[in-house]
């Protein structure tokens, strides 16, 4: 009787052990004619607005892809997109889901830093290429990583760039302001581009007269704003996303000040939300760095807004949108000159981009040994309730420059 | 599960080999990474779970902090790899290393909280540790994380290093699950659990026995963050200090069942598929919420046991239908008092002798109220001294500030020689103290043999990992259960016996102490007449071997015809002194406490 | 110097709404000794019926009290009746477990229902301040913490003026006393958990002015709760005031000498340090079970 039950035991463990082995398949694509490409985005939870925006832009790549007859061989595409709720964890799991269940041919990245960071992980070990439309934060390329490509103009210490070099040259000095506030939220993009500005400005002479960090759960603005006053600074840089954005100008406008120059972050690149947020009239001369203009020249640009408007709807193109589109454009580029999608060429995918400049809606992208990109962002700055792109001078939809912040 | 039923042919076992070896081969009969994961992450969840069962289901505090280990142990082998260089396996132990410091720590607050205070006080701490983790980025990077360097070996050999580490760190919690379980430690705090003031009067060093549990309870949990962290690659403050994750942990652990072997363990594989299924199918960090929330709430309202106790409790009600219960049994025939000759009753000469225990000025206040207004008395060694009095007096405040359970506000407590008023009860207990309670407190869920064996004699670490079930500590405990006439129940839940027998068994322990000194608070109360003679015969043994009595008593003609000297105290005060005969004509106690027309009817035997 | 009391105003200023917020827990604990950890939730659920009110019907926010405040009071009871009041005779932790449950459902469903972005309730003229001197009020916290004395004076008359006040400080003090005395106590217990979380109600429609919110602010908002009943003592309600004053200035007091990214960490080093030192806080009752008594 003992013996039985044993046996019967062990005889199910083995049944089962095998199961397990027929369902592990072989690798490698080949499911037929339609090539997969996987993704998890931050569908919900805190980034769910931004994740949602990049998920419209791959979608808007997939059906322009299929409508001009594939990727390669006529071969048509389909996204296969997960959410991660913003989660670590989750986008680990998810990104392991992809490539051994799903079996996806291709990998496109996600938003955030912190969320690419892990998932970039799972494709380097996987050794599958990674393009990611948004995480621009310098920790993602200081692994050394072969896969991994950002599909922005820069870095994010980079962003504020070109916008800090124009005040610190083309403004005269005696416009230029004399001392600096830098509250800026804890968060791996908004802190490097803070500091990034930081770094030209003081090397001009602009000295740094507060410097803190807050974090996304702790509201206490209308404290910092105090602060921020009692610094007496010129200048404020707050590095933020939106809600922080917002609640940042509402309590420097409670607490009665405002500083001549004012740049933000992230806020200020969400249009009509901006504006109705803080009010039209407080938008105006607010400065920030945005990667996609809906007016620009650039290749592809007005066919991409014209489809997203079609599938979409709005008059609107959120930047996130833009990013994932020209992160797709990056993929894109990489396998048509390539001419294969196999498993063991993803090296040689990550090499031809490591060699060569990919045109995309966002303008020419090109990349270091470590997948950082070379370009520069566009500068913004809210003009009569618009937000209009004030530099650099090719892509710029207005000549004129307002000298600081003047809200009314 | 216990020791007792044949290992082999329980048919638990056999299911349970049988997963061992499918989770064994796993990796080499399937490379899909998908259901890998998935089984990696279970045994993450169920080696914090097993760790957790120490310190939440044998010794009762819970903690919602259990997930932070996992924090911990990631953080330092991303940090020490990165900046130290090597394989983060290398620095595994070292992240063990950490986690016992900090799990010390938690233990030293434990000291002073409990309840409900101690939970809330490991949520706070979380949060603490997730916004140091956040802010000191010097360290740590803040919140943009550390990566932690890529697997150095093979693609050929997956995750396997990964897989079997887990395996490995699993089967080493389990064992000392196990073996705490079994040991006279593991019975201490259960103790502590039960009841862990009487657990204190009875030789536990509660503090000391919590500061063990909690190491124990997290320094696998700590190998396994390292490892974890490795795994995912990446560590980052949200992530891997997320109360989420405690609270999944927890939910584990409460799902299989709280202070049982696999319980964890069973937990911890519902709990992480159900993960992974409201990811992938219900799609939404805010469908898990629902999910994880909702479950945690429905365990607490509808099986706050878990599945295996549950399941237990049916099986065993199944087996046990229609038969009586061990206790409810008639006893067989009459009793059997041991035949022994009559043992001598205590002389005058033990009446005189110098005093073992000296009680001077004592005061206890409770507000406004005087419970002892400053008593003061002597019990001299080898006798039996009775401490009589009406409701009300003080009597019970008496021995709560003799045992330590209560501190004095005022006074001197002496015990053979030594002042004792300012010692913990353990230590009183160590020095040779044994008190029962008038209402008895056994540690309910433990069984007769457990509840006998928890007592420490002595704080020494072999003691403490002697045996509870085999072994001298075991067989010590049989033969005092035999003494007391106890021997069938020894397997008996404490919570299903009569108060009569309740009280044995709480003789039984306190004679585990070996004490010098016996205190008896009302062991004539609430009992039968037959087993009343029981008791008063086994208390002229234990007499006889040399142990001292001091008993508080209502039941006149048991206490005057066993006690010399009597003590009588009224309103907080002792009011007189002297031998049975001399207490009945006292004119103070008759007005206090007897009453004019008190006189025995009989003589009382001598 | 005005940089000072501007902070210390400030601090004030938003210790008066912390004060109603943290009424309604230390009530609750009071009766039932029940720590309701799902407090953060509802008061964030309640920011967000007035965020979707004033969406709907621009109705502003403050006087959206008068409709949130009865819908949680409803809320609260049927709450009680489901689940809390199914283990008063619980072991340890057992409250603390399913309140911590109810308040991760009441995350999700939050979440599901407005999504988990950053939600913020602004009337117009919550963007400007009373100006004294040098020293800025801005008229948000003002009229939120105005408001809020106004409530919470008007539960301490409740429960020192009124007939049900007297059989809730009964109930507090001895439930089998105020038993034999007449009293239902179950029912009481009802009703209080129910008007503790309609104060959480109330308190939200402030807040959803004051701070951005979303389902996940909800631990940060208990933290601060949990701080405030553990320093002032728990079931004290002038405790409660005086802890959420402490808690306030010392916030602000933190973001603007020490930093903001440690002010987060103020209301747990108060729990921790006060639980470890003086468990009954200013003014409580013990919550650490201690010794027991014979």
């Amino acid at each position: 009787m003992l013996k039985v039950r044993w046996l019967a035991l062990f005889a199910l463990a083995l049944a089962a052990l095998t199961v397990a082995s027929c369902g592990g398949d072989d690798s490698g694509g080949g499911s037929g004619e339609t090539i997969k490409i996987g993704a998890s985005l931050p569908l919900t939870g805190e980034f769910s607005e931004p994740g949602k925006a990049a998920r419209q832009g791959y979608k808007v790549w997939e059906a322009q892809v299929n409508e001009q007859g594939g990727l390669i061989d006529g071969r048509k595409v389909q996204m296969v997109i997960k959410d991660d709720q913003s989660n670590q964890n989750t986008i680990v799991s998810d990104y392991n889901a992809l490539i051994s269940r799903d079996k996806v041919d291709l990998l496109l990245g996600t938003f955030s830093s912190l969320l690419n960071l892990p998932a970039s992980t799972v494709a380097e070990r996987n050794r599958m290429l990674y393009v990611e439309p948004a995480g621009g934060a310098p920790e993602l390329f200081d692994r050394d990583y072969k896969y991994l490509f950002f599909a922005q103009q820069a870095t994010a210490d980079k962003q504020g760039e070109v916008w800090a070099n124009w005040l610190t040259t083309d403004v005269p000095e005696n416009e230029r302001p004399k001392t600096a506030a830098y509250p800026t939220l804890d968060d791996p993009f908004a802190q490097p581009t803070s500091e990034g500005i930081e770094k030209i400005l003081s090397a001009a002479g602009v000295k740094t007269v507060y410097r803190k960090t807050y974090t996304i759960d702790n509201p206490n603005l209308d404290a910092i704003a105090n602060s921020v006053k009692a610094s007496g600074a010129d200048l404020v840089v707050n590095g933020a996303t939106f809600e922080d954005g917002v609640g940042m100008v509402r309590a420097l406008r409670k607490a009665g000040y405002t500083p001549d120059w004012f740049y933000q972050t992230t806020a200020p690149s969400l249009g009509d939300q901006y504006a109705k947020a803080i009010g039209e009239k407080t938008t105006e001369g607010v400065f920030y760095a945005v990667s996609h203009s809906k007016d620009a020249k650039t290749p592809g640009n007005p066919e991409f807004v014209k489809k997203y408007q079609e599938m979409f709807g709005g008059t609107e193109v959120p930047e996130d949108a833009a990013d994932a589109y020209a992160t797709a454009e990056v993929l894109q580029a990489a396998v048509k000159a390539v001419g294969s999608i196999d498993r063991d060429k993803q090296l040689e995918l990550a090499d031809w981009l490591r060699d060569n400049k990919v045109d995309t809606i966002l303008g020419p992208l090109s990349w270091d040994e470590q997948g950082r990109p070379e370009g520069k962002f566009l500068v913004g700055q809210w003009q009569n309730g618009i937000p209009e792109i004030v530099l650099p001078d090719e892509a710029a939809t207005t000549d004129k420059i307002i000298p600081g912040w003047k809200p009314q | 599960m216990t020791a007792r039923s044949g290992v082999l042919r329980s048919p638990w076992t056999a299911v349970i080999a049988a997963g061992f070896l499918f989770l064994l081969l796993f990796p080499v009969a399937s490379d899909d990474t998908y259901y890998q994961n998935m089984i990696m992450l279970s045994m993450v969840f169920a080696i914090g779970a097993v760790g957790l069962n120490v310190i939440t289901g044998y010794a009762g505090y819970v903690s919602l902090g259990q997930g932070a280990f996992l924090g911990l142990g990631a953080y330092t082998a991303g940090i020490l790899s990165n900046d130290v260089g090597s394989n983060p396996f290398v620095w595994m132990p070292v992240a063990g290393l950490v986690g016992v410091v900090v799990a010390g720590f938690l233990g030293v607050v434990a000291m002073r909280a409990r309840g409900t205070a101690f939970v809330i006080l490991t949520i706070a701490l979380l949060f603490l540790v997730q916004i140091i983790a956040t802010n000191w980025d010097s360290l740590t990077n803040g919140t943009s994380g550390i990566s932690l360097p890529l697997p150095s070996w093979s693609v050929d050999y997956q995750n396997w290093p990964f897989y079997y580490t887990f395996m490995a760190l699993l089967g080493a919690s389990l064992l000392m699950s196990w073996w705490i379980r079994r040991s006279k430690f593991g019975m201490g705090l259960i103790a502590i659990r039960e009841d862990e003031d009487k657990a204190a009067t009875v030789g536990v060093n509660t503090p000391i026995y919590k500061i063990f549990g909690f190491v124990a309870s997290a320094v696998f949990v700590s190998m396994a963050g390292a490892v974890y962290g490795y795994y995912i690659g990446f560590t980052d403050p949200s992530g891997m200090f997320n109360i989420l994750l405690s609270v999944q942990i927890i939910l584990s652990l409460l799902l299989g069942g709280r202070a049982t072997l696999w319980g964890p363990v069973l937990g911890a594989f519902i709990v992480e598929p159900l993960n992974e299924i409201s990811n992938n199918e219900f799609g939404g960090g805010n469908a898990r919420l629902l999910i994880f929330g909702g479950l945690l709430a429905l365990v607490v309202l509808l099986m706050p046991r878990g599945i295996v106790p549950t399941g237990e409790r049916w099986l065993r009600a199944l087996r046990t239908r229609g038969k009586a219960g061990l206790v409810g049994e008639r006893l067989d025939g009459r009793i059997e008092l041991q035949e022994r000759a009559p043992a001598p009753a205590p002389s005058e000469a033990a009446a005189e002798a110098g005093p073992l225990l000296e009680v001077k000025g004592l005061e206890k206040r409770f507000g406004g109220l005087r419970a002892v207004d400053g008593s003061t008395f002597a019990v001299p060694e080898g006798s039996i001294t009775a401490l009589i009095g009406p409701n009300g007096s003080g009597k019970t405040t008496v021995f709560n500030l003799i045992d330590g359970t209560m501190t004095a506000n005022a006074g001197e407590v002496w015990f053979a020689g030594r002042r004792i008023d300012r010692l913990r009860p353990w230590r009183r207990a160590h020095l040779g103290l044994g008190r029962t309670f008038q209402i008895t407190r056994l540690f309910r869920q433990m069984t007769v043999l457990e509840n006998v064996v928890a007592p420490l004699r002595s704080f020494r670490l072999r003691q403490l990992a002697a045996g509870a079930v085999s072994g001298h500590e075991a067989e010590r405990a049989q033969e005092l259960l035999d003494f007391v006439g106890m021997r069938k129940y020894r397997d008996q839940p404490a919570f299903e016996l009569s108060f009569g027998q309740q009280k044995l068994v709480e003789l039984a322990q306190l004679l585990m102490l070996d004490p010098k000194l016996i205190m008896l608070d009302e062991p004539a109360g609430g009992i039968n007449p037959t087993l009343l003679e029981r008791i008063g015969e086994t208390i002229r043994e234990l007499n006889s071997q040399g142990k001292t009595f001091l008993i508080v008593e209502h039941n006149m003609p048991f206490v005057l015809g066993l006690c010399h000297p009597v003590l009588v105290l009224a309103r907080g005060q002792t009011i007189a002194r002297g031998t049975p005969d001399e207490i009945q004509e006292d004119p103070k106690v008759l007005d206090a406490y007897l009453g004019e027309d008190f006189r025995l009817e009989q003589p009382v035997e001598a | 110097m005005t940089e000072f009391i501007q902070t210390l105003i400030l601090g004030l200023l938003i210790g008066g709404v912390y004060a109603l917020l943290a009424s309604g827990l230390t009530l609750i604990f009071g009766v039932m000794r029940v720590i309701n950890i799902a407090h953060g939730a509802l008061l964030i659920l309640g920011a967000f019926l007035t965020y979707s009110l004033w969406t709907a019907t621009g109705l502003d926010p403050l006087a959206a009290i008068l409709i949130t405040s009865p819908a949680m009071l409803a809320f609260g009871w049927v709450l009680y009746v489901a689940t809390v009041g199914r283990i008063r005779s619980a072991p340890v932790g057992a409250s603390v477990l399913l309140t911590f449950g109810l308040a991760l459902v009441f995350e999700g469903v939050m979440g599901l229902i407005w999504g988990n972005t950053s939600h913020s309730v602004r009337p117009e003229y919550f963007n400007t301040s009373f100006n004294i001197g040098q020293v800025f009020l801005p008229k948000g916290q003002v009229y939120g913490g105005a408001l809020a004395v106004v409530v919470l004076g008007g539960l301490y008359a409740i429960l020192n003026y009124t007939w049900l006040g007297r059989a809730i400080r009964a109930s507090a003090v001895n439930p089998q006393g105020a038993e034999l005395v007449g009293v239902n106590v179950g029912a009481v217990a009802a009703l209080t958990f129910a008007i503790g979380v309609a104060s959480a109600g109330a308190g939200g429609s402030i807040v959803s002015v004051l701070y951005p919110f979303l389902p996940g602010s909800h631990y940060q908002w208990i933290a601060r709760l949990l701080g405030i009943i553990v320093l002032g003592g728990m079931g004290s309600l002038p405790g409660a005031a005086l802890g959420a004053l402490a808690l306030g200035v010392a916030e602000t007091m933190t973001v603007t000498y020490i930093s903001p990214a440690w002010a987060t960490a103020v209301p747990y080093v108060f729990v921790i340090v006060v639980l470890l030192l003086r468990p009954q806080g200013l003014m409580g009752s013990k919550l650490r079970e201690d010794v027991a008594t014979a």
